[in-house]
C-alpha cells in the first residue's frame, strides 16, 4: 500500500457535537478504537470540531505529528466537509487527503442503543481509515460564471430580485407566466399594517422593470427547459402567443373599445370572477407590460374566424393584433437564476361547512381586495353578490391552515390581512364586523399595534374556529342572513350569529404545477411541497442546487416584507457568485484511461449531462471535466472498466467496504 | 347569594386521569388538541350542555375527573360524529366521550334517572342473560327506571302495537347461554 509515498501517518477526530452525536455515541470509546488501527498517528476527542479551536486542533496536529491523512467523525459533508477540508488545507496538506465520517445524520440522530451507535460508529471510522489511505491529491478546477441571470416569477419578490441585480449592472431576465408582472400583490387594496395602497407601492417598481435598460421582460412567457450547471445554465424559455405584437402596441385600448363584444361578458380573472371583461382586454389599468391581450377562448375570431375584426381596423396602422401568431421559443444563456414561482390560495370549497360556492354571500379574502379596491369591479363600494350593503360581516381565520384535513400549516399572513381587511370593510360599510380566530399570530414590526388599532376601532374577536355557515334561520334575527355557529371558547359559550356577509381567510398552498417547476429545475421540496431551502436557518435561499436560489411564496407562506427581504437575498447570492467571476467545481469528475478504453461508445448516450465526446482520431471516449458533475453513471456501465472517477476509485471504494465488514 | 370556591388547586385533579384515557387506542389524539371550538360548533346538541365538548377534552386533559365525569355533556353526545368528522387535530371526540360514559358507569356518577347510561346498563344486563335484545322488556325496564309515569302517557302507542301484534312482554332467549357466559368470562379475564 501507497510504497511510492512517504509512510501513512492518519489522525482522526470525533466530534461530540455538543450532545447531538456524544449523547448516543461513546466518543471517548470511539477515538480509543481508531488510535488503536494501524497507520493511524493520533486519535482525539472534541466537542465542536468545526469552531475555530477544533479547526486549529486539525492543522496543528498536522504540523507538529506530521499527519499526511485526516478523518474527521462529525455530522454530514454537507455541512463541513468544506470546513475541514479547509483546516486540512490550512495545515498544509491538500485538502483530499481529508475524508469526513457522518455518524450524526447517519447514526447519532437515528438510532436510540448508545452500545449499538457507538459499536456502529467504530465500524463507519474504521472504513474511512481503510479507505483515505487510497486518497489522491487532487486539484479544484475553476469554471467561469455567465454574467447574466434568470428570474423566474414576476411577483413582488421577482420584480425585486430583478431589480436589484439590473440596478449592480446585471443583465436580468424577467419571465412571468401571466400576461403582466405584479403577481399576488396587484390584486391587493392596502398592505397591513402600514395600510400603504399595494398598487402605489409596486406599481412604481412594476414599470421600473418594464423599462429598465438592463431587464428583459418577458411575460406570458415559460421556462421549459434548463441545461448546464452553476456558473454555465442553457434555458429554454417559451412565449405563448398573446395575439399581440408587443412592441407594435402603444396600449391605446382603442381595440377593446372597438370589439364587436359591446359590452364585457367574460369572467374575469384579474378580479377573481368579481367583474368581467372582453375577450381582447388589458389585466388591470397599471398592467406591465402596457399591451393587450386576446385570449383565444373567447375571441370570436380566433374560435371560429368569423368576426368583423373591428379591433384590428381600430388598431390601424400600428398592425399590432396578429392573430396568427404561434409559440415562439428563445434559448439563453445565464450562469445564476432566481425562482421566485409563488403561491396558490387555498380553494374554499374544499371546507363545504362554510358554504364558499354555495351562498352568493360567501367571498374569499383575495376576492374581498378586490371589492374594496377603487379600481375593482365595484370600483370600491362594499355591495354583496346579491345587491346589499352588509351591516354585519363574519371574517373566518384558517381557512385551509393548521387542519390536518387539508394544509396543517399556519399560513402566516391570514391574521393580519384579515384584521386589514376587516379595517377596510369597517370604513367602507361601518358594519359590525367579527373575526373568528384559532389564535391571533402577530409576530412582526408593528403587527401587534395594528391588533391594538382594530381592538379600539371595535372589531370583535371571538376566539373560535367555527363550526358552519348556514343560512337555516333559528331565530327571526336570523332570517335572510347567514348564520355562524361558533363556540366563543372564552366565554365558554356556543352561539350563533347573523351576518350579512361572510369573508373566509384562505389560506397558502404550493403552486399547482409546483412539482414540474421542482424536477425542471432540480430543486427539493418539503413534505408540503414548498420548495426546499438549503438550511432553514444558514441558507435560506440557497438551494441544493449550485447557482440556483429560491425566494418568496415558492418556498413557504410569508409577508411582503419578508419575501422582499429574501429577494434582496437570493440577488446577493448571485451577485456574489457573479462578482467572483468563477466557481470552484468538486473534482469528483471522471476520466478515460486512454490504452484501456475500446471505443465502444456505450457511456456517450448515457451521461446525462453530455459531457463524453468520442475523439475520432484516438478511437477513444473524451470526458469533458467542465461538463462531468460525478454522477459515476459511465464509471457503472464501462464494460472494460477504463473510466475512473476521481475520489470514488475502485481501491478507495472497496477499502472503504474493507473496513466497514473488518469491524465485527 | 351563595359564594363558593371556583378556582382549582392541585388536589382538585386527580392525576393520572387525563393520561389514561389518552391511553385508551382511539383517545390519544386528544394530546393534539389545540381548543378551537370546532367540536362545539358543530355539535347539534351543544345547545343543552353543561361543558362544551372544547371543555370537556380541555377537562380530562388536565385529570378534572370528578368534572367531567359528573357532566352532562357526556350523556347528551348522540354520537352523530360531527365533531369527529370536522376536528382539525382529527381527535376523534366521540370516541372519547364514549370511554367517558363507560368510566362513569363503573364509577357509578351516571345521572341516576337520565335514559342513556341505564339504557346501556339494561341493554348489557339483557344481552349477557339471554344472548339477545327483546325491544319491549328493555323499554318497559327503561321506562320504570327513569320515567314510570313517562310510560303512561304511551299508552296509546302501547295499544296500537299490541293490536298489530308487534307487543309483546316476552323475553326471547338464545340456546346454549352456558356458552355465551363462558365466553364473556373469558372476554373480562382477557381485559
Amino acid at each position: 500500500m501507497n510504497s511510492n509515498r512517504e509512510e501513512l501517518r492518519i489522525g482522526f477526530y470525533v466530534c461530540h457535537c455538543g450532545h447531538n452525536i456524544a449523547a448516543t455515541v461513546d466518543c471517548a470509546e470511539v477515538a480509543r478504537y481508531v488510535g488503536t488501527l494501524p497507520h493511524v498517528a493520533l486519535s482525539r476527542e472534541y466537542k465542536y470540531m468545526c469552531s475555530d479551536p477544533g479547526q486549529e486542533l486539525i492543522q496543528q496536529d498536522i504540523r507538529e505529528h506530521k499527519l499526511n491523512r485526516v478523518v474527521v467523525a462529525s455530522c454530514s459533508p454537507l455541512l463541513h466537509e468544506h470546513t475541514f477540508r479547509g483546516a486540512t488545507e490550512a495545515g498544509g496538506l491538500n485538502p483530499f487527503y481529508f475524508h469526513m465520517v457522518n455518524i450524526r445524520e447517519h447514526n447519532s440522530w437515528v438510532h436510540t442503543d448508545r452500545k449499538e451507535a457507538t459499536e456502529k460508529a467504530k465500524a463507519l471510522a474504521q472504513a474511512a481509515i481503510e479507505r483515505v489511505a487510497h486518497h489522491k491529491a487532487l486539484e479544484v478546477k475553476r469554471v467561469k460564471i455567465h454574467a447574466d441571470v434568470l428570474v423566474v416569477g414576476g411577483g413582488i419578490a421577482g420584480i425585486h430580485a430583478a431589480m436589484t441585480m439590473a440596478n449592480a449592472g446585471k443583465k436580468v431576465y424577467l419571465v412571468e407566466r401571466e400576461p403582466t408582472i405584479g403577481g399576488h400583490m396587484a390584486k391587493f387594496d392596502k398592505t397591513f399594517p402600514t395600510l400603504d395602497c399595494a398598487a402605489c407601492i409596486l406599481t412604481p417598481k412594476m414599470s421600473e422593470v418594464g423599462n429598465h435598460p438592463n431587464i428583459t421582460l418577458w411575460t406570458y412567457s415559460e421556462v421549459t427547459k434548463v441545461d448546464g450547471y452553476v456558473g454555465n445554465y442553457k434555458v429554454t424559455v417559451k412565449h405563448k402567443p398573446r395575439y399581440i405584437v408587443e412592441d407594435a402596441c402603444v396600449g391605446c385600448m382603442e381595440c377593446i373599445d372597438a370589439c364587436v363584444y359591446k359590452t364585457p361578458k367574460f369572467e374575469d380573472e384579474f378580479n377573481e370572477g368579481l367583474g368581467k371583461r372582453k375577450p381582447v382586454f388589458i389585466p388591470f389599468p397599471q398592467a406591465t407590460p402596457q399591451v393587450v391581450i386576446i385570449d383565444p377562448e373567447t375571441c370570436l375570431n380566433l374560435k371560429t374566424g368569423k368576426c368583423k375584426k373591428t379591433c384590428v381596423e381600430a388598431c390601424a396602422d400600428r398592425m399590432a393584433i396578429d392573430f396568427t401568431q404561434q409559440e415562439t421559443f428563445d434559448e439563453i444563456e445565464v450562469g445564476t437564476m432566481i425562482v421566485a414561482t409563488g403561491f396558490k390560495t387555498f380553494d374554499a370549497k374544499r371546507v363545504p361547512a362554510y358554504g364558499y360556492g354555495v351562498y352568493p354571500n360567501v367571498y374569499t379574502a383575495l376576492e374581498v381586495e378586490r371589492l374594496v379596491n377603487a379600481s375593482g369591479p365595484t370600483g370600491g363600494e362594499v355591495i354583496t353578490r346579491d345587491g346589499r350593503h352588509p351591516k354585519s360581516i363574519g371574517i373566518i381565520h384558517c381557512v385551509g391552515s393548521r387542519d390536518k384535513k387539508t394544509n396543517v400549516w399556519c399560513s402566516r399572513v391570514c391574521c393580519m390581512y384579515s384584521m386589514k381587511l376587516a379595517l377596510l370593510l369597517k370604513e367602507h360599510t361601518g358594519a359590525e364586523i367579527y373575526n373568528f380566530y384559532i389564535d391571533i399570530r402577530t409576530p412582526g414590526k408593528g403587527y401587534e399595534e395594528f391588533y391594538n388599532k382594530l381592538l379600539d376601532e371595535g372589531v370583535h374577536f371571538i376566539r373560535g374556529r367555527v363550526g358552519e355557515v348556514t343560512d337555516w334561520a333559528m331565530t327571526p334575527e336570523e332570517e335572510g342572513k347567514l348564520t355562524i355557529r361558533v363556540e366563543d371558547t372564552l366565554a365558554g359559550y356556543v352561539r350563533r350569529i347573523p351576518v350579512d356577509m361572510v369573508v373566509l381567510a384562505t389560506g397558502l398552498e404550493p403552486q399547482q404545477d409546483a412539482q414540474d417547476v421542482r424536477r425542471l429545475f432540480n430543486l427539493s421540496c418539503g413534505g408540503e411541497g414548498w420548495f426546499l431551502e438549503r438550511h432553514p436557518k444558514l441558507a435560506p435561499v440557497s438551494t441544493f442546487t449550485d447557482g440556483i436560489f429560491i425566494a418568496g411564496g415558492c418556498q413557504g407562506p410569508r409577508d411582503i416584507p419578508d419575501t422582499v427581504a429574501q429577494a434582496g437575498a437570493a440577488a446577493a447570492e448571485c451577485l456574489a457568485l457573479i462578482d467572483k467571476g468563477y466557481v470552484e467545481q468538486e473534482p469528483n469528475t471522471a476520466f478515460v484511461l486512454a490504452e484501456e478504453c475500446s471505443g465502444c461508445k456505450s457511456c456517450i448516450p448515457l451521461c446525462p449531462y453530455t459531457a463524453i465526446a468520442f475523439d475520432e482520431s484516438s478511437k477513444v471516449a473524451v470526458i469533458n471535466e467542465a461538463l462531468c458533475k460525478g454522477c459515476g453513471t459511465c464509471v457503472a456501465s464501462c464494460p472494460s472498466g477504463s473510466i475512473v472517477q476521481n475520489l470514488f476509485e475502485d481501491d478507495e471504494v472497496f477499502s472503504e467496504i474493507k473496513g466497514v465488514l473488518a469491524y465485527d | 347569594m351563595n359564594i363558593t370556591r371556583t378556582i382549582k388547586y392541585e388536589a382538585d385533579r386527580v392525576k393520572g386521569f387525563g393520561d389514561e384515557v389518552m391511553k385508551v387506542p382511539g383517545c390519544e389524539k386528544l394530546k393534539d388538541c389545540i381548543q378551537c371550538g370546532t367540536c362545539s360548533g358543530v355539535c347539534p346538541l351543544s345547545v343543552y350542555m353543561d361543558y362544551t365538548p372544547r371543555q370537556v377534552m380541555e377537562l380530562t386533559r388536565f385529570d378534572f375527573k370528578k368534572e367531567v365525569l359528573s357532566s352532562k355533556t357526556i350523556w347528551l353526545c348522540a354520537s352523530c360524529y360531527a365533531c369527529t368528522c370536522e376536528c382539525p387535530r382529527e381527535i376523534r371526540i366521540t370516541d372519547i366521550m364514549y370511554e367517558l360514559k363507560q368510566r362513569a358507569i363503573h364509577e357509578g356518577v351516571y345521572p341516576r334517572k337520565f335514559p342513556i347510561p341505564v339504557l346501556a346498563q339494561e341493554f348489557e344486563k339483557m344481552v349477557t342473560a339471554n344472548g339477545r335484545i327483546s325491544e319491549m322488556p328493555l323499554v318497559m325496564k327503561l321506562f320504570m327506571k327513569t320515567d314510570p309515569l313517562g310510560a303512561m302517557g304511551n299508552w296509546q302507542m302501547g295499544l296500537d302495537l299490541m293490536k298489530t301484534g308487534r307487543f309483546s312482554l316476552a323475553s326471547e332467549k338464545i340456546n346454549n347461554r352456558e356458552q355465551l357466559a363462558k365466553m364473556f368470562a373469558a372476554a373480562e379475564e382477557k381485559a
